[in-house]
């Protein structure tokens, strides 16, 4: 009976009921938007990290995913020479030596991540669904020359073609010889050059940024990474399901501060509610009187109130839940076009999250105008017009 | 002797509202005002008493004591062995809710209802089923001349109408005592009449009709009559058009 009366008092009014419902599904889209954010980080990290293929990879010291693309390479290079050696003793099929470079530009289109990597290795083996669009791959022949293969997705944001060059810094270019792509992998979004050249335009001989490691046993990665790091207590050695973590960390510390966001929006949205539950409230102390006169206890009415905040907030998460996938279906058309990736996902446990979030704001914002309600007296509620 | 046995049942069942010196003082910013005096009654079942005075004699205070909705600052009421002080607030409301109908000058219909989920309402906050309300309701409904207006909201009722809805929403749990604020303030003559002839209609049921009232055609037509002044019990005048209502 509660829940049909407090559909009924909120049908009643139905410019409030709306307005109210509105500043609630703008609260919970804002939310969504923001942390569907970290959901499609997490997605597009899991296929990225899933896609580069190493068993293990090595870093100096502890990895820093923050830091991974923007610090200067740290690894020294005679590190590949010894764990290579010893690949039989660790198991080691294979040591592949990495250099990653960001180039920042003005705009994301401007802004490329070097891959530099022997150009003998097959990428075939280094990441999965390997596809080699136009042009030509590299070759033991392009060790010291300046060419490179771009991703798919570079070259369609950034609109480049075979044979035009791509400036890394003031005195080397890089001649565009192939356009690749990988299943959904990193690829698509990298540029990969020769490890030499990329360590000559960087001026740096004898470091790497990371070596990724292929095991004979990969089900075993985590063992061997113990193995390796007694061996060698200097270097990080992170399994895939290492790298997830620390990234997820990163992402974690992301959701906060969205959550913080999105929580003014939220804090607003309760304002409204209270406000409308306290006017309510405020508007019908003689109809609540009246109602307590013919028998009903306080905890009907408490429970009438709070039965209208929570009904309030419940249709403001629907409308808030389809408003963010609305909002995100816009946020994704933009960092396609910017940088090939789809940056915001919905998940169950998001819409769950959010659901949740906004019960419990109705519940906290609806408690105040309830308990007021409760605590009517009847007979004064009776006497006024 | 049969016979007397069923007095004596008919006597112990009928439940007898009592007030024993009822004293009720309001605390205002400018000073204690006394509503109520040293008040006691014995309301009889199947009687209408009507409660007269003029405006500002403590008529209301009594009717809202009397009915559970205030507390007296000093005195006591029984309904049968009950005491009404002694009840918690939930106790109270149940009370009311089994044993007390209102009806308001105003209706004080719940204008998001229809004229039988009105009547439906309190059988629905004493845990009834939605068929037997509905039923019962509409039963109601149909006794008072509204079996036509079942399914109209309030503001689609006339006055009339809308204080017949109200009577019986009063008589859904099957009270024992009646109590009117001004039944009749709201409406015309006709209307009027009708609603009085059913209040007396339920008196003749067995039940209290307590009725707070400026009507002096209520007032000869009631029972029993208690005549207020300054919050006390007086003597009513003999002849009652001397009497100073408004």
């Amino acid at each position: 009976m509660i829940w049909s009366l407090a559909f009924s008092a909120l049908s009643r009014r139905p410019i409030r009921t709306f307005l109210t419902a509105l500043g609630i599904a703008v609260a919970v889209g804002s939310m969504v938007i923001f942390l569907s954010l970290g959901e499609g980080l997490r997605k597009a990290f899991a296929s990225q990290i899933g896609s580069i293929g190493p068993d293990l990879q090595v870093s100096f010291g502890d990895f820093d995913a923050s830091a991974s693309f923007t610090m200067l390479p740290e690894l020294p290079a005679y590190y590949l020479t010894e764990l290579r050696q010893k690949s039989s003793e660790f198991g080691i099929k294979r040591a592949t030596p990495l250099l990653s470079h960001f180039r920042a530009g003005l705009s994301p289109s401007n802004s490329f991540v070097f891959q530099g990597l022997p150009p003998e290795e097959n990428l075939a083996d280094l990441f999965s669904g390997f596809k080699l669009n136009e042009g030509r791959s590299l070759s033991i022949e392009d060790e010291t020359s300046e060419v490179a293969l771009i991703g798919a997705q570079v070259a369609k944001r950034s609109q480049l073609t075979l044979g035009r060059q791509l400036r890394l810094n003031g005195d080397y270019s890089f001649e565009i010889v192939g356009i690749v792509s990988s299943s959904e992998g990193i690829v698509d979004n990298s540029i990969i050059v020769p490890l030499k050249s990329l360590q000559a335009a960087l001026g740096i001989t004898d470091k790497l940024s990371f070596i990724t490691l292929d095991l004979d046993e990969p089900s075993r990665a985590a063992e061997t990474a113990k193995k390796l790091k007694a061996a060698y207590p200097d270097l990080g050695f992170q399994t895939r399901a290492d790298v997830l973590g620390v990234l997820e960390q990163g992402v974690k510390v992301t959701d906060v501060v969205r959550l913080g966001i999105s929580t003014i929006a939220l804090i607003v949205g309760a304002i409204a509610v209270a406000n409308t539950m306290m006017m309510s409230v405020f508007e019908r102390t003689r109809e609540f009187g009246v109602v307590r006169a013919i028998g009903a206890r306080p905890r009907f009415l408490f429970g009438l109130v709070l039965g209208e905040a929570l009904l309030l907030s419940f249709v403001g998460a629907v409308a808030g839940v389809i408003l963010g996938r609305l909002g995100m279906i816009a946020v994704n058309a933009i960092s396609i076009n910017l940088i090939g990736l789809e940056v915001a996902a919905l998940t169950l446990r998001l819409v769950i999250f959010a659901v949740a979030v906004a019960f419990l704001m109705g519940l906290v914002s609806g408690l105040v105008p309830a308990f007021r309600a409760a605590r009517i007296s009847i007979a004064t509620a009776m006497a006024r017009e | 002797m049969v016979a007397v046995v069923v007095a004596v049942v008919a006597v112990a069942v009928a439940k007898v509202l009592r007030a024993l010196s009822l004293n009720k003082t309001y605390a205002l910013p400018s000073g204690n005002v006394t509503a109520l005096q040293n008040f006691s009654y014995d309301f009889k079942a199947a009687k209408v008493t009507a409660i007269v005075g003029p405006s500002g004699s403590g008529k209301s205070t009594l009717l809202n004591l009397l009915a559970g909705l205030d507390s007296p600052s000093t005195g006591t009421i029984y309904l049968n062995e009950t005491n009404l002080g002694q009840l918690s607030e939930a106790a109270r409301a149940e009370l009311r809710l089994k044993h007390f109908g209102f009806v308001f000058q105003s209706f004080n219909l719940l204008n998001i209802l229809t004229a039988w989920q009105n009547v439906a309402f309190p059988m629905g906050l004493a845990g009834e089923t939605l068929q037997k309300r509905k039923a019962h309701a509409e039963a109601l409904l149909k006794r008072f001349g509204l079996g036509e207006r079942l399914h109209h909201l309030p503001y689609k009722l006339s006055g009339g109408e809308r204080q017949r809805v109200a009577l019986a929403r009063a008589l859904a749990n099957n009270p024992d005592v009646i109590f009117a604020d001004e039944p009749t303030g709201n409406l015309d003559s006709k209307s009027g009449s009708i609603v009085l002839d059913a209040l007396f209609e339920v008196a003749a049921e067995g039940r209290t009709v307590i009725i707070v009232t400026h009507n002096l055609e209520l007032a000869k037509r009631a029972h029993e009559l208690i005549f207020l002044s300054d919050g006390k019990l007086t003597n009513a005048p003999t002849n009652l058009s001397e009497l100073a209502l408004t």
